[in-house]
């Protein structure tokens, strides 16, 4: 055997090999993703900011994030890879109303059954979706990109995702990790724009105790809440739907396995799929845009301006309130859906000026109508513009 | 309690009744549900009869062709169904089953040949249309119409066919359009209608907005009065109640019960609790108890030193 061939065959072989492996595609875009999904994981280990959502997206990264060689069918983008399969589910819009059959079946209205003023607040929050429309067209976006971006500030993570996929699914990803990112940072975000628009006698203001509702009206509230908001907006029917039948399924009483396997199992499998299959997603060479970095901006501009339609929509209904009926400014920030993080907020903003005002009850009632609220403004936007 | 109303249609229906009416009110679900892949959807769109320097099929020949138009949403099979002239012969062309090529998308169109050449392939018809006045498309079970039309004279080259795809009245076509829409209208995507005539999005604000609130008001106003019926209906049940618990009396007599705001609170209080009791940190303290038990095997020197190897003395 000729010693020379053997050592240029072997120096092939590790050339081969070289090219095969991930420091041979590396680009300085995949080091910056890597730092995103690096910091996301830092967020949501570290400082519990939503975890389970920012640990599946924040490894997704990773994950989407390792160059590889073209062509070995293991790339999100590669047809007929497993991670191609399981993004299927979110470039056809799938996992979000699984996702909101279980909030469905996790969520107690009762907090805006006895106090249905409530629902109000929940939809003047949705001016942030609007006001990131405005200004994303003003920014030369397409209104079909916009109506995608603008959704951001609904602060659902699910009709984030299900928007984008049928409206901008180049965008997809983008908007995805925007809407999950500023719904982690709701606790930084929102208190200075409450702290801003409140006065200090507002924030003092004591609600009265939420009545207690009785079983048939937990009951008739998802048929009503169906039947209502799919008859105007019917192209919310797979988010409303959802939502409404998961419910059901706690309200009932009757269907108590199918309300647990909803509100457990089966979200924790949705929420891991969805939240390792939109990290994975981001993608440098698809990601890292001069429109992501704009969609970002937008996107937390929209959750300024939500909170800004929340409180300012309590502070205006307030004047048509008597005294003791009236409605204290720091539940509207809760008008976003970000459930149940943004009514955390109002709680801890409340207890910061008075230690005895719990306003946790009184902020899920706007929490839970932003999660129909953005759910009906993104069937608005899908019925003008698919 | 079960009410008289109850009573009646439990005796009236027994067990088996119940289950049948569960069955017929799942199979009225289904059976609407189930409309929108079905053959009937399809439609006589457009025909050519007396085709002399039109379109031409895969040989190269022109004949008379029909246009089909799937009007739904979901991808329909046409295979199985009958074409046919004749009213009194409604199952004459057979479509050919198993033809991957009869799955018709939505909302598209599939040209048959009228040239009596059935081995040009699945969509070549054994009969020509030349001298007749009628067309009818028959479902799989070879007796419903799914659809048909009696036309007039025809005049060389110029279609008859509906104003618009699968709806609307037949007519002499200005433009041939087979294997395309019949109304060639330009219709602009929406992204781009609101682009020109809503460049900055407040039309749509408004709009949007003013839906939201209106689904949430409207809620709003059923759910204020069913909470005041729900009130009324307690305050009127309370009324029936003979005797209050023990808990609930006081020594005045009056009702104390513990507002819904406390209850919440507590819950609330007790839930915070247990989220910062549970970790799963474990606190690296080792607590070594003294055991009550003073002697265990798993202590015993006997067990856990080696024994000496012992000289056996012969």
């Amino acid at each position: 055997m000729d010693i020379n061939s053997l050592f240029v065959f072997l120096g092939e072989n590790l050339s081969q090999f070289f090219s095969y492996t991930s420091f041979s595609h590396l680009t300085i875009g995949h080091i910056i993703m890597m730092g995103w999904g690096l910091l996301f994981l830092y967020l949501a280990i570290r400082h519990e900011f939503e975890p389970m959502l920012l640990v599946p997206i924040g490894f997704g990264i990773l994950i989407g994030n390792i160059p590889f060689m073209a062509g070995l069918k293991i790339g999100i983008y590669e047809e007929g890879s497993v991670l191609n399969i399981l993004y299927f589910g979110v470039v056809q819009g799938i996992y979000p109303p699984l996702i909101f059959l279980g909030i469905g079946a996790m969520t107690d209205f009762s907090a805006l059954i006895s106090n249905p003023k409530l629902m109000l607040i929940g939809a003047a929050a949705q001016l942030g979706i609007f006001g990131a429309y405005m200004v994303a067209l003003v920014l030369g976006f397409m209104p079909s990109e916009a109506a995608a971006i603008g959704i951001i500030g609904g602060a659902d993570g699910p009709t984030a995702i299900f928007l984008s996929s049928r409206l901008a699914p180049h965008l997809m990803g983008a908007v995805a990790i925007s809407a999950y990112s500023y719904m982690a940072l709701v606790p930084v975000i929102q208190p200075p724009v409450m702290k801003l628009l409140t006065s200090r006698r507002e924030r003092l203001i004591r609600m009265r105790a939420p009545r207690a509702v009785s079983h048939l009206e937990k009951v008739m509230f998802p048929i009503i809440g169906l039947l209502l908001t799919c008859l105007i907006v019917p192209s919310g029917l797979p988010l409303l739907g959802m939502l409404f039948f998961g419910n059901l399924l706690k309200e009932s009483g009757v269907t108590r396995r199918l309300a647990e396997t909803a509100r457990g199992p089966l979200i924790d499998i949705v929420t891991i799929l969805i939240g390792l299959t939109v990290g994975a997603s981001t993608q440098a060479t698809t990601f890292l845009t001069f429109d992501s970095v704009r969609i970002f901006l937008l996107g937390a501009a929209s959750f300024v301006v939500a909170t800004f339609g929340g409180v300012m929509f309590v502070k205006i209904f307030n004047l048509f309130l008597k005294e003791g009926n009236k409605i204290n400014p720091l539940i509207g920030n809760a008008g976003v859906s970000a459930v149940p993080d943004s009514a955390r907020v109002s709680q801890v903003i409340g207890l910061q000026y008075d230690k005895t005002n719990h306003l946790l009850m009184h902020a899920m009632g706007p929490n839970v109508a932003g999660v129909i609220g953005s759910a009906v403004a993104a069937g608005i936007l899908l019925g003008f513009l698919s | 309690m079960i009410s008289i109303a109850q009573r009646i249609f439990n005796a009236c229906l027994g067990r088996f009744g119940r289950q049948a009416l569960a069955a017929l009110a799942v199979a009225g679900l289904w059976l609407p549900a189930a409309q929108g892949q079905r053959t009937t959807d399809f439609r006589l769109n457009e025909f050519m009869v007396l085709n002399q320097t039109n379109y031409e099929d895969d040989f190269g020949e022109r004949s008379s062709w029909i246009e089909v138009f799937n009007t739904s949403y979901g991808t329909v099979d046409i295979g199985g169904c009958y074409l046919s002239d004749d009213p009194a012969n409604l199952k004459k062309y057979p479509i050919p089953k198993g033809d991957v090529l009869t799955s018709i998308k939505p909302r598209q169109h599939v040209i048959f040949w009228a040239d009596n050449k059935p081995t040009h392939g699945t969509f070549h018809l054994n009969f020509r249309i030349d001298d007749t006045r009628f067309l009818v498309l028959t479902s799989s079970d070879g007796r419903t119409i799914i659809d048909s039309v009696t036309y007039p004279e025809q005049t060389p080259d110029v279609s008859y066919g509906r104003t618009e795809d699968g709806v609307g009245a037949w007519h002499f076509c200005e433009r041939t359009t087979p294997s395309t829409n019949n109304s060639l209208v330009q219709l602009e995507a929406a992204s781009d209608r609101f682009k020109t005539y809503d460049p900055l999005g407040i039309a749509m604000t408004i709009t949007a907005m003013s839906v939201v609130f209106l689904a949430l008001i409207l809620l709003f106003i059923i759910f204020k009065n069913v909470g005041k019926t729900a009130l009324w209906v307690i305050a009127f049940r309370g009324r029936k109640i003979p005797k209050e618990s023990p808990a609930q009396a006081t020594v005045s007599g009056e009702k104390q019960q513990p507002s819904a705001g406390a209850v919440f609170a507590a819950i609330a209080y007790a839930l915070r609790r247990y989220e910062l009791e549970m970790s799963e940190l474990e606190s690296n303290v080792l607590t070594i108890n003294k055991v009550a038990k003073a002697y265990s095997p798993w202590s015993s020197k006997i067990y856990t030193l080696r024994e000496r190897p012992n000289k056996k003395s012969k």
